[in-house]
């Protein structure tokens, strides 16, 4: 066994591999992220075309936005329905590919792996196409007798859901494939003995099977929990946030008020903002590893 | 064990619905792309009927098409290299020495990819600006590489700890540095690593709409998912049949690179993330 304090020799001959690392880290990460969260307290005026230390003011702005609670309130449901969603599609998908008694798994297990590599901004005009007023989706409605299918992209009671249902399915292949990578390596000795004893399904999933891949299941719902509320190209292909600002994510109009509207005090604001949000999901996934 | 026929069919239909949900609008994409603008609205969802290659040579030839693909391959080819040349030095580091900070890093991992987009692309705005890297593919190179690093660093550490030690304490015994033993024992073995590092990092770097489109300001450098968006929305009605073109012929390379990879990169993520 090695000490646990590391030797001040061991450090020294780790360091030279770890500089290209620590440069980057230090250059392309953190000094990026410290000053873009500085301008949080600065604000840029038109008129004088200069950028002025305001301190907390666009701290105080955001709470008394109505735009900033919509974007707040699109981007939770954004993120919770697609992730549980996706969740659970994804979770009976993998336990069907799974199962011994598929024939051809390995074609299946291919294709569904293929989504996993289109840019979402293909992902997304490929459903702006389908969900087209006069598009296939509709086409195929009105075929099954639909007198007046609805304009998926441009009604704003549907539009978020629109984006939901083009996100759902481009998160389909990665959480399937990390699912199904759990499930194989569950001991197969004891779904059968679990079996033999009479166990039913309800009861093999709850008590074995979950319980066997629940750090994957976590993982996985960490990291799609921060790609989605990260998530800008689905809803800026899809919808631009519209019509008016139904589908308005917090992504979305941070980027507006920084890059159209000129204020990127209050989009690194909005950022901050979300951030605080994230690294929460962090520190209860780790608080939830550690347990 | 025996499953009841019937289960067993429907078990077939419902992985054929989730099946054909996944490929149909893929199938969309192709058969626009052999469309005529007319038919694309006049037959949404059926085949072809006479195949045409218009929207092919209009892209090629109308468009600045070309120019990003070769853009994209530009940034990915050079991130990719990038990525391995930094991450694989500190993945052996947290693979064979112990150093403070070294529990950190899982937690850095997951940290970056909780960074908004908007806060690191207003940082990097202003440092790009300064080194005249805005509009500029190194820019966009130096970006992705510390974007594709975090996971890259803990894939290839995670396909280090499997080469056993004993096999470079050999060849130290014989005089060979740490580094050396790196380059000439534990590289060559851990192939399958570089490969899942390398279509991670394509992926990244093929598909990343948001800081190319803040960072590069013109047509001619552009990437392709930002000259996919542009196309789409520019001169108000969409051209379905060449923007369908454009769009497989983006994708397909990298389907094909991935679909290679994509072995290593699952065993690769699953690996670290079972164990």
């Amino acid at each position: 066994m090695r000490s646990t304090q590391p030797s001040f020799e061991e450090e020294r001959k780790a360091l030279p591999f770890l500089i290209p690392a620590l440069l980057v880290l230090c250059l392309i990460s953190l000094y990026p992220l410290i000053q873009g969260i500085s301008r949080m307290f600065y604000t840029y005026q038109a008129l004088t075309q200069k950028t002025v230390f305001v301190g907390l003011q666009n701290v105080k702005l955001l709470f008394s936005d109505h735009l900033f609670l919509r974007a707040f309130t699109n981007s939770l449901v954004w993120t919770g329905v697609s992730v549980i969603m996706q969740f659970i599609l994804s979770y009976w998908l993998a336990t069907m590919l799974n199962s011994r008694f598929l024939r051809l798994r390995r074609m299946f297990r291919g294709i569904t792996i293929i989504p996993w590599a289109l840019p979402p901004v293909v992902i997304a005009l490929m459903w702006r196409y389908i969900f087209l007023g006069n598009g296939p989706l509709n086409m195929f409605l009105h075929s099954l007798g639909v007198a007046h299918p609805p304009n998926w992209l441009t009604e704003p009671r549907l539009a978020l859901w629109t984006c939901i249902i083009a996100n759902i399915w481009m998160g389909i292949p990665f959480v399937t494939v990390m699912l199904l990578a759990g499930l194989q390596t569950i001991d197969k000795n004891l779904l059968d003995a679990a079996a033999i004893d009479g166990a039913n399904y309800l009861q093999m999933q709850y008590r074995i099977i979950i319980p066997s891949v629940k750090k994957v299941i976590l993982i996985i719902l960490t990291l799609e929990t921060i790609w989605t509320f990260n998530m800008f190209d689905i809803v800026f292909v899809l919808t631009k946030g519209g019509p008016g600002n139904a589908s308005l994510t917090l992504p979305l109009y941070a980027y507006e008020n920084a890059f159209m509207y000129y204020q990127p005090g209050y989009g690194a604001t909005i950022g901050m903002f979300i951030l605080l949000c994230l690294l929460t999901v962090v520190v209860l996934y780790i608080r939830e590893v550690l347990r | 064990m025996r499953m009841h026929p019937l289960k067993q069919i429907l078990l077939h239909i419902f992985v054929i619905m989730f099946m054909i949900l996944l490929i149909f609008p893929m199938v969309l994409l192709l058969f626009n792309s052999f469309k005529s603008e007319a038919e694309i609205f006049a037959a949404p969802m059926g085949v072809p009927k006479s195949i045409t290659f218009n929207n092919y040579a209009k892209v090629l030839t109308q468009s600045t098409f070309l120019i990003n693909f070769k853009n994209s391959a530009l940034v990915a080819f050079a991130t990719v290299f990038l990525s391995m040349m930094v991450s694989a030095p500190a993945g052996y580091a947290l693979s064979r020495f112990k150093f403070r900070g070294r529990t950190l890093f899982s937690v850095w991992l997951l940290a970056t990819q909780s960074f908004p987009g908007i806060i690191m692309v207003l940082g990097l705005f202003v440092m790009l600006r300064t080194y005249h890297l805005l509009n500029t593919l190194p820019g966009l190179i130096v970006m992705y590489t510390s974007f594709s690093m975090p996971f890259s660093i803990w894939l290839l550490k995670g396909y280090f700890d499997k080469i056993p030690v004993a096999l470079e304490e050999a060849a130290r015994i014989d005089g060979c540095s740490r580094a050396l033993s790196l380059v000439k024992i534990v590289l060559p073995l851990s192939v399958p690593g570089l490969l899942a590092v390398g279509t991670f990092s394509l992926l990244l770097s093929w598909n990343e709409f948001f800081f190319a489109l803040v960072i590069m300001r013109d047509n001619a450098h552009y990437t392709l998912p930002v000259f996919l968006a542009r196309f789409m929305g520019s001169g108000g009605v969409v051209q379905w049949g060449p923007l369908s073109a454009a769009a497989l012929l983006a994708c397909i390379p990298v389907l094909i690179l991935f679909i290679l990879g994509q072995k290593y990169l699952v065993s690769g993520l699953t690996g670290g993330a079972i164990k």
